[in-house]
């Protein structure tokens, strides 16, 4: 807590300070300050919910397929699952969610275990073109997906992997981010440490596993967060590449169907739900570690 | 030499993964754009044919203004997010009830998919009953904005309201890393403000903010460089030319559209080379006010 000198209370809550003297005029000052706090940020709160339960609410009233009410209810009037129902049988949402699930985990696995091989390599590894390699790794960085969307379409269709999960996984198990986030981390570990297990004789890979990695924790689940929010919310890539709507992950199948469904409020919006609700559910279980992992590698960035 | 490459071999193997996919998917695709679009192609074969295609995007008024667009929606979207988040910041780390609930309220839509969030406020925003508009109904006001009916640059435009679907998405991320960023300026910078008799006014004009500079960067180019690829959540409400009359319509839409419904990937590349050199402007520009202070006094 800040040290400051305390601003003018608002007249509209400045207290005498004469009840209980000078400490309880400030304790007052500050509580006042609290308050306008405190609302200010539960308004944008509140902004941050309210779409989110009115599309519950609207997911949950089988009228809203047919007619809308003029002033928005925040709770239906014939709630039932009816929208529910229908979604689930007219998509095929659990396949979604396997498609999704299958990219994201084996992406991210891949990723964590490439970049931090690699990370390793360039913060402690010595070896002739280091830098220069670094350089041109950090090129991805510079480059937008969008500049290379088109010839790596291509590249798939010749390789015959377009409408193949593959597609979705492969470009990303390994990249510049990753590496660049892992060994500014890594460039931290003492190297006492590892001189002292490559004296008594471990091989680099040793050390790697049994020393580095383990001491890696923070911003492996950093990487591992952005990757999931990465893959699973990716919806360009997943519309270039695949055509068959049985390989559709869930974001990329909810955005064909809510667009041709249009007129069907409630359905489109039970799908919706469906297709957030198990990574809301994920982050509300994470979220403190999820919330810790952005703001590390805000910091590093 | 050849000694010292043997016993860097094992250092080789830990990159080349990484090196794999960088070539395969990251350097390849990269020279292919640069080389598809100096081409054209005459019954289905490649043929050499210089500036040709960049010639032709610089008379397709469409392009133009799908730049402009793309520009103009990454301007409105910083001018509003970048002060915002930094207000509520600065609220949030002074807060001492709750502010883990608020950090996970606040982040909420940035784990939320970009489809789902258009899908949503497409009901929002809609201009019968939606909720903004049912919510003026419910105060009197007769004359509602047309929202994502009105392709018209004017308040209550499409265009304002993917500005607002942006802000609002984003608003917890920024939120986070300006945390981040005000959590490490140092106690005794603000200390010794104190000291010298300065109002919370003047702290935080002179010694916040200035410590917050590699943050506003930070914020700054990432929230550029996103802004210039958008795609997924304008799609999403209204199809590859941004409809109503391509009111929505980024670069990356119109690049989407040139190459996969249109078929013509060298004009598509070009276009990719395009939006490259401007990214790569606006980081370079970036970095010289970043890096160069930092790694002088890192590395």
């Amino acid at each position: 807590m800040q040290a400051e000198t305390e601003p003018m209370p608002p007249a509209a809550v400045a207290q005498p300070a004469e009840r209980g003297g000078f400490l309880a005029g400030r304790r007052q000052a500050e509580l006042a300050r609290q308050i306008v706090i405190l609302a200010v940020l539960i308004i944008g709160a509140l902004s941050m919910i309210v779409p989110f339960e009115w599309m519950l609410a609207t997911s949950l009233s089988r009228s809203a397929n047919s007619s809308m009410p003029r002033i928005p209810q925040l709770w239906p009037s014939d709630a039932s699952f009816f929208n529910y129902k229908i979604a689930l049988t007219n998509l095929p949402v659990l396949t979604y969610y396997w498609n999704s699930f299958i990219v994201t985990a084996s992406a991210t696995l891949g990723l964590l275990l490439f970049s931090s091989l690699a990370g390793y390599a360039f913060a402690k590894g010595r070896f002739p073109g280091k830098s220069v390699l670094f350089v041109i790794l950090l090129t991805t960085l510079m480059i937008p997906f969008e500049m290379r969307m088109v010839p790596m379409y291509l590249e798939m269709r010749d390789l015959h992997l377009n409408d193949n999960l593959l597609a979705l996984i492969l470009p990303f198990i390994a990249g510049g981010f990753g590496t660049f986030l892992m060994r500014q981390y890594m460039t931290s570990i003492p190297d006492e440490l590892l001189d002292a297990a490559r004296m008594d004789g471990a091989n680099e890979l040793v050390i790697f596993s049994q020393i580095v990695l383990p001491l890696c924790g923070p911003v492996l689940a950093a990487l591992t967060v952005l990757s999931v929010l990465w893959r699973w919310n990716d919806v360009l890539w997943p519309l270039l590449v695949i055509d068959n709507n049985k390989l559709y992950t869930v974001t990329l199948g909810l955005a064909v169907e809510g667009r041709s469904q249009g007129t069907l409020t409630g359905v489109v919006l039970a799908n919706t739900t469906l297709a957030i609700l198990p990574i809301v559910l994920i982050y509300i279980l994470l979220q403190r570690f999820i919330v810790r992992g952005i703001m590390l590698s805000g910091l590093k960035g | 030499m050849l000694r010292e490459l043997r016993r860097s071999l094992v250092w080789y193997l830990f990159i080349a993964p990484t090196f794999i996919i960088y070539g395969l998917f990251v350097a390849y695709p990269t020279l292919q754009t640069f080389r598809l679009s100096v081409f054209q192609e005459v019954a289905t074969k490649q043929q050499f044919v210089g500036a040709v295609q960049y010639i032709r995007l610089l008379t397709t008024d469409v392009f133009y203004a799908s730049l402009v667009n793309t520009i103009g929606l990454g301007l409105a979207f910083l001018v509003i997010v970048v002060p915002l988040s930094l207000v509520l910041a600065t609220l949030l780390n002074q807060l001492r009830v709750a502010p883990n609930l608020f950090k996970t309220i606040y982040f909420l839509p940035q784990i939320t998919s970009t489809v789902a969030i258009a899908l949503i406020f497409s009901y929002v925003f809609n201009p019968s009953w939606g909720l903004v508009n049912g919510g003026l109904h419910l105060i009197g006001v007769s004359d509602v904005p047309l929202w994502l009916a009105e392709p018209r640059l004017v308040l209550g435009s499409s265009r304002t309201m993917a500005t607002i679907m942006a802000v609002w998405t984003a608003l917890g991320y920024e939120m986070l890393i300006f945390l981040a960023g005000l959590q490490a300026v140092p106690a005794e910078l603000n200390d010794a403000a104190v000291v010298d008799g300065a109002g919370p006014l003047q702290t935080w004009w002179y010694i916040t903010i200035p410590s917050l500079r590699p943050t506003i960067v930070f914020i700054v180019l990432t929230g550029t460089i996103d802004a210039m690829s958008r795609f997924s959540d304008l799609w999403t409400l209204g199809g590859p030319s941004g409809s109503p009359a391509r009111s929505l319509q980024t670069i990356v839409m119109y690049m989407y559209q040139t190459a996969f419904e249109g078929n013509d990937f060298n004009l598509a590349s070009a276009m990719a080379v395009v939006m490259f050199l401007i990214v790569l402007i606006l980081t370079l520009v970036n970095f010289r006010l970043f890096l160069r202070r930092d790694f002088a006094s890192a590395e």
